[in-house]
């Protein structure tokens, strides 16, 4: 896994090495802050719960999770292909999975930064007088890191299939909102309650998966298990790609 | 060091290479020479690992490239013929990224990166941004790469492309020092480049093995187009000469090309060289010869061939008869037509027949060096004895 770690490091400065990474963090912050204010005074100075109404409480939280992660993975694969780079990394004695990890690890960074701003948030109150409650606003973060590393994880596997960088992008979107709003498939299809594809939606619901535990501050391994299980799942499907491509 | 066997890689439809075998030998420096689309890079692919192929095997090192992949990558040294490298990294940093992956240690980098590069002949450029470097330059750090985890196998697709004149006057350097060193298979399309530094070539000619082998072996593998080109006066009989030329042993066929002053010109397709035999008929007959030479085609001509695809018998036209090869830095292969050549002036002045034909005898071991070589030496007609029986 060594391999992984290089990669890692690797993908981390070629990310912050290029102006995309910086423009996304000030787009990012920029958007929260101003969300922060709006709601810190539509709360009627209630810290906590616009701390939580930036971290999954609210939709532009889940905007933002569904348009960042494919902005930030788009090049990873597609780019490289395009430029030959992805044949020296291919011919490297690296496994396939470990280039998938390595560079999933480094987008699920750079999307932990960007979430992490929430701290300096918490911590502006603190100096200000009213310490919030840190339990939930670290849980929080730490929850929406994963939700990205799960979107991250899709991006990737988009952007192995193209050797367009947009083209990823707007596929990873599209497919991060279908994911989304899978829930909303039961009302469309009117299933009656107590039907295993209902059943099967609800389990499948990644906004209610996350604000049942991270939101509210408690940790659920059932939870955490839950996206983990689905990023490794679209890491595996990013790896199968790459392999596939060989084949093309 | 490097076995193929039957290897086949096919793309939809499209089959890029079929049944390709050969063996490297360690220490072989060997060049995959062919016209673009002949394969040479679906083979180099196939080698490092980055394809699968379709059918067939291939080892390196003794591994399997398909069932032990990374093995086969801890091995060798790959530079893909893109030179693909990170545009916003430093050099030395592309280079720690490629030590890293092979997992060299922090003392093993530091040792290695300066003396890779050094080697590659860019260590003064170790602090640039690979993004601002030129083309040649980008080529030494590609190398400089595949050299850092001391690979046993090199594997260089087209390391001179896209380079100037000088800098592949340097690349070639290069490249026969890691000869020294390595096993090498580099590839190129263009045949001095790959006949200044590898010792054996393997032609490729669309997905097959057209010849391997040294200089020579290919020229006598690839075969066909070699003559004998015979210039003698053989007095009026024609027809009998061209009887008496067909009746020498190996002689299938004598082509008669017409008349060139008061020489005739014979051409006799053979592939050993007759001229022993075809001179001392001349002798025997007291032709006077002006020429007897044997033309083999040049791995130019036969290259040309192959990347032409044109029929065995048919040759791109030599510009003019055998020149020693060491003569010729780069032969380049003229197109001259059969018309043009007749219609250039012969190149000695002939004197009337009547008067007894004059030759230029300038063998100092015959009777022309105790005479004024300013003047020619007349001989009294057709009876005098022929120059040219060495």
């Amino acid at each position: 896994m060594s391999g992984a770690w290089t990669i890692y490091r690797r993908e981390l400065a070629g990310l912050f090495l290029s102006p995309l990474a910086w423009v996304l963090l000030a787009i990012a912050l920029a958007f929260n802050g101003f969300f922060f204010v709006l709601s810190v005074k539509g709360f009627g100075g209630d810290v906590l719960a616009s701390m939580s109404f930036l971290l999954g409480g609210s939709y532009t939280f889940w905007l933002l999770v569904v348009l960042l992660p494919p902005l930030v993975t788009m090049r990873m694969f597609s780019e490289e292909a395009r430029t030959g780079v992805l044949e020296f990394l291919l011919t490297a004695p690296v496994h396939d999975f470990a280039v998938v990890l390595g560079k999933l690890l480094a987008a699920t960074t750079l999307m932990a930064v960007l979430w992490s701003s929430a701290l300096v948030y918490g911590a502006a109150a603190a100096a200000l007088g009213t310490a919030p409650d840190w339990t939930p606003l670290l849980s929080g973060v730490f929850g929406a890191t994963l939700v990205s590393a799960l979107f991250c994880a899709i991006g990737l596997s988009i952007s192995a299939v193209t050797n367009t960088p947009l083209l990823a992008a707007f596929f990873a979107t599209i497919a991060n909102a279908a994911i989304l709003s899978l829930p909303f498939l039961d009302a469309l299809l009117a299933l009656p309650p107590g039907s295993p594809l209902r059943v099967m939606l609800g389990h499948a619901n990644v906004i209610t998966q996350f604000q049942a535990s991270f939101v509210v501050g408690a940790l659920d391994t059932k939870h955490v298990l839950f996206f983990l299980v689905w990023t490794g799942f679209f890491s595996f499907l990013a790896t199968r790609v790459l392999e596939a491509r060989r084949w093309w | 060091m490097i076995t193929v066997r039957d290897l086949t890689r096919r793309f939809g439809p499209h089959t890029a290479i079929e049944g390709l075998s050969f063996h490297l030998e360690p220490g072989e420096v060997v060049g995959f020479l062919g016209p673009n689309g002949a394969g040479k890079s679906t083979t180099m692919r196939i080698l490092s690992g980055y394809l699968p192929a379709s059918s067939g095997s291939a080892e390196v090192a003794g591994f399997d490239v398909l069932r032990q992949s990374l093995e086969v990558r801890k091995r060798i040294g790959y530079l893909p013929e893109s030179v693909p490298l990170y545009a916003e990294h430093r050099v030395e940093e592309m280079l720690d990224f490629q030590g890293r992956l092979h997992g060299l240690s922090r003392s093993e980098r530091r040792a290695r990166i300066p003396f890779v590069l050094e080697r590659a002949g860019i260590l003064d450029r170790s602090r640039a941004i690979i993004g601002g470097l030129s083309r040649g330059q980008r080529q030494r750090v590609g190398i400089a790469v595949a050299l850092l985890p001391e690979p046993k196998v090199l594997i260089l697709d087209e390391p001179t492309s896209g380079l100037d004149p000088l800098q592949r006057l340097e690349m070639r350097k290069l490249l026969v020092e890691l000869g020294r060193e390595h096993t090498v298979l580099l590839s190129s399309h263009i045949l001095p480049e790959i006949e200044a530094v590898c010792p054996r070539v393997i032609i490729l000619s669309k997905g097959r093995i057209a010849a391997d082998g040294t200089k020579d072996d290919l020229v006598r593998q690839l075969g066909g187009g070699a003559k004998l080109r015979l210039e003698a006066f053989v007095g009026g009989d024609v027809a009998a000469a061209v009887r008496l030329l067909k009746a020498l042993p190996g002689v299938r066929d004598v082509l008669d090309r017409g008349r060139l002053g008061v020489h005739h010109v014979f051409e006799i397709p053979c592939s050993d060289d007759l001229r022993e035999d075809v001179g001392a008929l001349a002798n025997a007959k007291r032709w006077a010869i002006r020429e007897l030479s044997w033309q083999r085609p040049t791995l130019e001509q036969l290259f040309a061939r192959i990347a032409l695809d044109l029929p065995t018998e048919q040759l791109v036209e030599p510009s003019a008869t055998e020149v020693p090869a060491a003569q010729v830095e780069a032969p380049i292969a003229l197109e001259v037509s059969p018309t043009l050549k007749s219609a250039a002036p012969s190149p000695a002045p002939q004197a009337a027949p009547a008067q007894g034909k004059i030759v230029y005898n300038l063998n100092p071991f015959d009777m022309g060096a105790s005479r004024d070589l300013s003047k020619p030496k007349p001989i009294d007609g057709p009876g005098a004895p022929p120059e040219g029986h060495a």
